[in-house]
This record gives C-alpha cells, structure tokens and sequence, in this order.
C-alpha cells in the first residue's frame, strides 16, 4: 500500500467506474445519538471541518461532523451549466456594507459537505515564509505563532492527498508537486507567452486536481466547469478527499444540520452544540466542539453563542471575534485577440505567477500579488462586460465576441484591518437567530496594491498581443475574524487552534489566518486542520 | 434629435450561422440535460409582477438586454420565478432593500421618472426614450430616486444577465460550447480550438470601437 493511501484512503474508497459517490459506505455510515457523549462535535464539513474529521476518526476518536447544507452525490445534484449551480452557494439571508461592501454567495460561500472548495477554482498554492511575519519584515498585518516550517510537512501532506499537479515551484520555498502539469487552454498559453516576453516567470499550476488516475479517482476531462462542482471526481474538494476516509473510520458526516450555538457549561468548558434538523431544535453531548464554519459563519456562531459567562459573544471577551476579516483583491482583466481562445474550454486554474508575491517598494505598497488565469463562463464573462458599462446592444455584441477573450486575475494581499469585521444584524434569519452583516473598507496599501496588480496584468496580456482589454473589480476569498496569535489580547485561538478562552474549543477553519499572503488559501486552511489533528491526538485533547 | 444610435446596431447578424449548442444534447448527463432543456418549455406564469409591474419590466429588460424583437428568451419570467421564491444572491447591501424589494421600487422609480420627464408611464415610451432615462440612472452617482444608483444597476444587469446568459439561444449567439459532461473538450490549444462540432465565425470584429461611438453618441443626445 502506498503512503498516501496508508494515512488516507479515501480516493481507493470512491467507486470504479461511472459513478462518483460510494453509497453503500454512506448507508453503512455510524450514526451517534445526541445522548452520546462524542468525543468531538465538528461545525463545518469543508476544507477545514473535513480534514479535522477525517484525521480524528482515523486516531479512532468519535466525531459527527455537522453541515448545514446536503451530503452531495455529484452524479445527482450537480449539472454542467452555471445557472443551475446556485444552491451549491451559502445564500441565506447576510448584509454587507463599509465603504468597500464585498459580495458574499457565489464569490465566496460554500454550503454542503465539501465547503466552499466544491465551488473553489482548485489553485493550491502554499504560503511564502514571508507571510509568518509581515510585521516583523514589512511592518504591516501580523506574525503568525508558527513559521513557515511548522507548516511545511503538512502542506506536502495534503498536497499528496488532493493531489496537486503542477511544474516545480521556485517562489516561497522552493518545492515540487505529486503530479505532474496539466496541458493548458489558449488563455493559459497566451499567459505564458505575455509572461515570457515580459521576462516574469510563470509556471503551470498549481491545481488540485488529479493529473492520472489516483486511487479511483479520474483523469480531468478539461470541461471548464470546475466552478459548478466538479462531477468527474478529479477536482479535490473534502467531499472525496477527506470524508470517503472519515466514514471508513466511523466518523458521522450529519447534514442539514444547522447549529445555532455552541453551548458552555457550568464550568465554563463546552458542552456541545445546540442544532436544528428537520424543523427541530436539539443538542448534542460532545467532549470537545471544533468550529469550522469559515470566515462570516464562526464569527456569527460565536456572537450568537453569548452566555453568562460571555456575555458580548463566546470567546470575546478582547472584542476581537468576527475582526479582521480579510479578502483578497481580485481584480480580473481580460485581453481580446485576433484568434479564437475559447476559454471555457479546460480548467479555468492553469498557469499563475507568483513574481509579485513579495514587498516591492516601487509599487508604493507594502506585500504583493499573485496573478492566475481565470476563464469565466458566460453569465460571468456577462458581468465583466457589464462591470464596464456596456449594456443593451453594446452588451450583446461583446457577449458574441466572447470566443476572442482570455481573462486573468489578480490576487492581492488586502491587510487585516480591525475595521473589518462581522457583527451580528439587527434581521433575523427563519430560525430567529440574528444574521451575520460584513463591513468592509479598503486602506490606501490595498488600493495601492490593486493598481499595480491590475497594471501588470493589462502588460502581460499586450505584451501576448491583445488589441483591447476589460476590467472587473471584485474580491475573492475569506479569512480572518478569529486569528491565531501568542495570546489571548491579540487573537482568538492559539497555534494549536485552540480558543484561549474555552480550553475545549477550538477553531479550525479560514478564520484563525492573521495575514493572508496572495495565495489561495484552501491548501493552508487544510494544513492547519491538519496540524491542528495532530496536536489534537498527540495530547488526547486534554487541557 | 440626431439619428438612434442603436440603430444601427449589428446586433441582428448571426456571428455562429448554423451553431445549435442543443445539436449536443444527446451527449449531455441526464442531470444536466433536465436543468438546460427545462428552459426550453413554457416558462410558469407571472406571479410576482403586478400587471402594472409586468408592463415596466418588459421593456426594461428589452432595453437592458437589446432584445428588439422575438423570439425573446423569456428573461421576464424567470426572473419572476427567481424573485416569487425569494432566491437571492446570499447578501444584501446594508443600504439596499432585499432584491424583490429593490426591483419593485425601483420600477415604481422608472415609471415616476418617466412620467416627470415625458408625462407618459415608461411602458408607453418609444425604445429611444426608455433608452435615454436608462442612460440617466446609468449616469448618476449617488442617489436615484431613493436607491442607490450604481448598486441599483448592478442588480439589474446581474439579473437579467443570470437569466439571458443561461439560456442556449444566447449561447448560440455568443458561440459558447455549454454542457461538457461526460465528454469533456479535446480542442482547447492554440493550434487547434474548436471542437469539429463547433462553428466557426464570420463577421468577427473587435466591439470596442463601435462601442466606443455608439455610447459616446447616447450620451451626446441627453
């Protein structure tokens, strides 16, 4: 048996063949009573929720994993086709506001086991060991309390499990990838080539999706989807990366659950989570609770979760739940060209460059920026053009020009700022629990930093030959909003993804990232759920 | 009043003269098939639009989209649908009513505005003259009529958009391969980019130019 499959068999546990969900191992799956003391009650059943899970019940501890959102069967309920992927986004009742308010649902918010990396591009970058400590460096966001090393063997272990495909990497530190580079599309060749001619470096990946066969698991079949879930199996999201081994260890996945509180008792430990199924509320008994709801939902859990003991919010006594939270600035640009590009065709993650990634103080910002392509599909591509003001007859002889366009898109590192935080609104949502409201406003670095990623993007592309270009300005991903520090007057959770405040409490999504480089942040999210496991087992989780 | 801009729009020729993405149905998943060709049949009947409403939007998304003639992918009532069962996109601006809510005002707003400007509803307006008051909530900053302006667009070109640009006569329209599972592409270099089912193009041309003029000439006529 090979390593990989030794630590996590859940690709050899996805059937052969046409179908892409292994039912009998979800029908045969443990079931806990709510009077059953678990040992640990997961909030969450993505990128974050699924690792924990899956790595806990394979030490032999006994988990459910709550998600508030379906246990998806690819073949059932995912369709080829934009419009019809709306309920794979979290679309219940949010506000947004600041100056810069950030768009929440298909942007950036999953539901369902699997999270939000059911919908996620599939870029899989690590961090830079610069990102540990911009304080220190650049004077700007926070030092994490681990370093890049702390998190080095788990990223190469979770790069084997997605797996990762990609050329060799030479920014950060310098690493290699278990699967070798997939073939590009048009808009990926022509972002080579304007890289090229630039003289900045490129390199094809880094995707989480299987380049070969890897357990049962399919080659990509290069449909452009991956946006809409992928229904191949190829494109890794924990739904077949993680859980498939979960259950084979006895963990429980309970969907269309939501947990509306997380519930402490009397000796200020928690107790376990207060949920609604089926119409009806219940409780269920836990030894340890690990919240894992991403960046709006955690903050919004906790604020919802005030008691006696915590009265401005569980874990708050610092006023630092739900701050901090950050987006990247994702500004996509898109170059016109003489011949056909035709970018929906293949996966929309293909080539990136991280050769922007680090401080340069010629662009009069702190940090950087990565730039990946893109490929947005026709309701998306619709938004770019209309983003640019065309409508009308304008909008639709754009639309018929879309065969000509290749799309790129920044990501730049927007800093944690306390400004930036989820509150609890005044509305409600139909469990008469407060919803989450998201403010949002951009400093000057940020700003600095979206022009020159937005610049290099409209060189790269004339210098591959476009006659024309267009500009979208949006964000993209979550974290922040209960970060990791040294201690509890500077963050929510320690480096072991424990609450300072609840000794058996832990966060173990997004939102404990105090800085978010210019990287994708899945692969880092699921490194640390996984170095989170470990510390977890290594100390049988007591306190 | 110079000559309509629009109307000298190509917007009539077919760039893909012979593509029907439906020709590929066969090879689509079921799933997949049900969803797409579920837009093909009878659209369900408006419910969330009072008639004075339904008498508004048309022509708003007429104009928003440049739909001048039929047959109309029938954008109106899926959007009706989407607003009856309350689908929203997962935020509402702190600054916004919830998106049925905006879009009922702000049809309230165009008819207002209408009849301050031509003292006639909006419904009763020629295209070039709902084109003009468009242009004018396109143009504003800040408030319009006790919305938004810019976010009020954005809402209004996000919906019909979502709408328009889901179904396959749009995609014929634009070229686009739609649905690919389980068959995947295998023409996607730039030696070679087109499936042998796909067509090729006649008539290409780079839109900004004309765009360029047609929408400097709108904005001269206001």
């Amino acid at each position: 048996m090979n390593r990989v499959r030794r630590r996590n068999e859940s690709a050899w546990l996805i059937p052969k063949g046409d179908e892409r969900t292994n039912h009998r191992l979800r029908a045969d799956m443990r079931r806990f009573e709510d009077a059953d003391e678990v040992d640990v009650a997961v909030v969450g059943c993505g990128a974050g929720g699924g690792v924990l899970t899956q790595r806990l019940a394979r030490a032999g501890w006994k988990v459910v994993a709550f998600d508030a959102g379906p246990f998806w069967d690819p073949d059932a309920d995912w369709v080829s086709d934009e419009a019809g992927s709306h309920h794979l986004y979290w679309t219940e009742p949010r506000v947004i506001g600041g100056d810069d308010p950030v768009p929440l649902g298909n942007n950036n918010s999953g539901r369902g086991v699997g999270g939000s990396m059911v919908h996620f591009a599939g870029y899989a970058p690590r961090f830079h060991p610069s990102d540990f400590r911009t304080y220190s460096t650049d004077g700007v966001g926070f030092d994490w309390p681990i370093c890049y090393d702390d998190l080095e063997p788990y990223y190469r272990q979770m790069e084997e499990e997605l797996p990762v495909a990609g050329q060799r990497w030479p920014w950060g530190k310098p690493h290699s990838y278990p699967h070798s580079p997939h073939p590009l599309g048009v808009d990926g060749e022509l972002f080579l080539l304007g890289c090229q001619r630039l003289g900045i470096d490129a390199r094809v990946g880094p995707v989480a999706i299987t380049n070969g066969r890897f357990g049962n698991r399919p080659h990509c079949i290069y449909r452009g989807f991956c946006l809409q879930g992928c229904k191949v199996n190829a494109k890794a999201s924990p739904l077949i990366t993680h859980v498939p081994d979960a259950l084979a260890h006895g963990a429980e996945i309970r969907p269309n659950s939501f947990v509306s509180r997380v519930a402490i008792g009397e000796d200020g430990r928690a107790a376990g989570v207060v949920y609604w199924k089926d119409g009806k509320e219940r409780f269920q008994r836990a030894r340890a609770v690990a919240v894992a709801g991403y960046s709006i939902e955690t903050p919004r859990l906790l604020l919802n979760s005030a008691c006696e003991r915590f009265p401005d919010g569980l874990c708050n006594d610092h006023d630092l739940v739900g701050r901090f939270v950050m987006v990247q600035g994702a500004a996509q640009t898109a170059g016109r060209f003489e011949h056909e590009v035709r970018m929906y065709k293949t996966p929309p993650p293909g080539v990136s460059t991280e050769a922007f990634y680090e401080t340069d103080e010629t662009r009069g910002a702190k940090r950087g920026f990565s730039i990946q392509t893109v490929a947005p599909l026709p309701i998306a591509w619709a938004e770019h053009v209309a983003s640019e003001g065309h409508w009308g007859h304008v909008l639709r002889e754009y639309m018929k020009d879309y065969i000509h366009w290749a799309s790129l898109g920044v990501l730049c590192e927007f800093l944690p700022l306390a400004h930036n935080r989820v509150v609890l609104a005044d509305e409600t949502d139909r469990h008469g629990l407060p919803v989450a409201k998201f403010l949002y406003s951009q400093c000057d670095n940020d700003k600095a930093l979206m022009k020159a990623g937005t610049q290099a993007m409209k060189e790269i592309l004339a210098a591959a030959e476009a006659d024309d270009t267009v500009t979208i300005n949006r964000y993209a991903h979550l974290v922040g909003g209960c970060r990791m520090s040294a201690d509890e007057r500077s963050g929510v959770v320690d480096h072991t993804l424990r609450t300072f405040a609840v000794p058996n409490l832990y966060i173990t999504d997004g939102s404990v990232l105090p800085t978010q480089g210019a990287a994708n942040p899945a692969l880092t999210i699921m490194a640390l759920a996984a170095r989170a496991a470990d510390h977890l087992i290594a100390t049988g989780g007591r306190s | 009043m110079s000559v309509d801009p629009d109307l000298a729009h190509p917007a009539g020729r077919p760039r893909y003269p012979g593509y029907n993405v439906l020709d590929q149905a066969r090879h689509w998943d079921d799933v997949t098939k049900g969803v797409v060709l579920g837009r093909l049949g009878p659209p369900p009947p408006i419910r969330f639009f009072s008639p004075d409403e339904e008498a508004i939007v048309r022509p708003l998304v007429d104009r928003l989209l440049g739909m001048d003639e039929e047959p109309r992918v029938p954008v109106v009532e899926m959007l009706d649908a989407q607003l009856t069962e309350r689908i929203g996109p997962g935020y509402r601006h702190d600054d916004m009513p919830d998106d049925w809510d905006a879009w009922k005002k702000s049809l309230k707003a165009l008819d207002d505005e209408s009849r301050h400007v031509y003292a006639a509803g909006f419904a009763d307006l020629t295209p070039g003259q709902q084109r003009d008051i468009l242009q004018k909530v396109q143009d504003t900053d800040g408030d319009w009529r006790g919305l938004p302006a810019a976010k009020l667009w954005t809402l209004w070109m996000r919906s019909v958009c979502q709408h328009f640009y889901a179904h396959p006569w749009a995609w014929n329209e634009i070229g686009f391969g739609g649905p690919a599972y389980p068959r995947g592409y295998k023409d996607h270099t730039l030696k070679s980019s087109r499936e042998p089912w796909e067509v090729a193009e006649v008539d290409a041309f780079d839109p900004e130019p004309w765009a360029q003029r047609v929408e400097k000439a709108k904005r001269r006529q206001q």
